[in-house]
């Protein structure tokens, strides 16, 4: 490595970009294929290109970072910057569903019966599994800033325990919303009620596997002795992620499951 | 918390109890000194302490860096050698023949259907 008088990091030249703009163009032309000529080759061996790109982009993120020392100050800085414009963009991601519930909800059309819950359509009951999976995540949020203070005080024993629960609640969130999912009285197909519902919370569900294999990766290198007391940004932006997860969760059930029906 | 006039800032700020600022011109009786740390439990030395040091695997991370922060021009993503490799060709190999097989399956979807 040459001799650098910033603190900057001087990315090695990668083709990870290369091979990720690839994996897009064959999954998305793998999808029209797909559309027209019934074989999902293209897609999947995109989806495949996708995966080997992820995992060794982020592998070498974590070389660079945890073996290397490239993430100094100010890069750590670049990178608070970078998840936090992305979890803004996430943020409107969700207020376009809440948008378009609003929408239908608030002034519902002559068709839906003009009311809400529509003419025939039959809800979930909000005081019951939904109530459990907002207390789910709601302990979720704990145990993981019970995990982030025992990795500031070097708890080693607690991070690991604690990070475990986290990531033991997340999956029994989803494993509930499944059982929740397949027992719902309505379908993706039911008008304007069940679209919104199923969008708004099935985008919710794959935010919350994204959050849980985030979770997971910290976990596994946690046990690998990746973080420091004072350096530990991976873990950091974990957290970020899955205090949003739960905060759309709560809009989640307060608008769709308990004012909307 | 006591106060003290400052000369810099001609406002009162946070002192010590001995430099505090006694506007009854009072003194009140109080040790010069600051009290002896007590730590709440007994110290434990490294050893001592080896088992929760060493919690589910040791740590290989010094050697790691130890390993990657050698510079022998060698780009992050190859540097560790044989699997870095193999994954990398298998990947380029994966991009190049999917960009083809792309490129020929929408030139034939391009291709008007012959009744």
């Amino acid at each position: 490595m040459a001799h650098q008088a910033h603190a900057y990091h001087m990315v090695d030249p990668s083709p990870w970009p290369l091979t990720g703009a690839v994996s897009a163009l064959l999954m998305t032309s793998g999808l029209a294929i797909w559309m027209h000529f019934h074989s999902t080759t293209l897609m999947s061996l995109g989806l495949v290109l996708l995966l080997l790109t992820m995992y060794q982009w982020w592998r070498d993120i974590i070389r660079e970072g945890t073996f290397q020392g490239h993430h100094t100050p100010p890069v750590q800085k670049g990178l608070r910057y970078g998840m936090i414009l992305f979890i803004t963009s996430e943020v409107f991601f969700f207020l376009g569903f809440f948008w378009a519930f609003y929408h239908s909800s608030l002034a519902p059309t002559p068709e839906l019966g003009g009311c809400w819950p529509p003419t025939g359509i039959t809800t979930l009951n909000p005081f019951e599994v939904p109530l459990l999976n907002t207390a789910v995540l709601l302990a979720s949020g704990v145990t993981v800033t019970w995990a982030h203070h025992s990795i500031m005080e070097g708890q080693r024993k607690q991070a690991l325990q604690s990070l475990t629960l986290t990531i033991l609640l997340g999956f029994y969130f989803t494993a509930l919303q499944a059982m929740e999912y397949y027992e719902a009285p309505f379908t993706i197909a039911d008008g304007v009620y069940g679209s919104t519902f199923f969008v708004a919370t099935g985008f919710h569900g794959l935010h919350v596997i994204i959050g849980s294999t985030f979770l997971t990766v910290c976990l596994l290198r946690q046990m690998l002795h990746h973080f420091t007391s004072e350096h530990h940004f991976g873990f950091e932006a974990a957290a970020w992620y899955w205090h949003f997860v739960d905060v759309v969760w709560l809009f989640l059930y307060i608008s769709i499951y308990w004012w909307g029906s | 918390m006591y106060y003290k006039f400052s000369g810099f800032t001609q406002k009162l700020t946070g002192a010590a109890p001995t430099a505090a600022y006694n506007p009854q011109g009072l003194k009140l009786s109080l040790p010069a000194e600051s009290p002896t740390m007590i730590f709440a439990t007994p110290t434990k030395l490294v050893s001592e302490a080896g088992s929760t040091v060493e919690y589910l695997g040791t740590n290989k991370v010094p050697d790691l860096q130890k390993f990657f922060q050698t510079s022998d021009g060698v780009p992050v993503h190859l540097k560790r050698g044989y699997p870095d490799r193999l994954l990398y060709r298998t990947t380029m190999a994966l991009t190049v023949g999917g960009v083809v097989y792309c490129l020929v399956a929408l030139y034939i979807a391009a291709q008007p259907k012959k009744k």
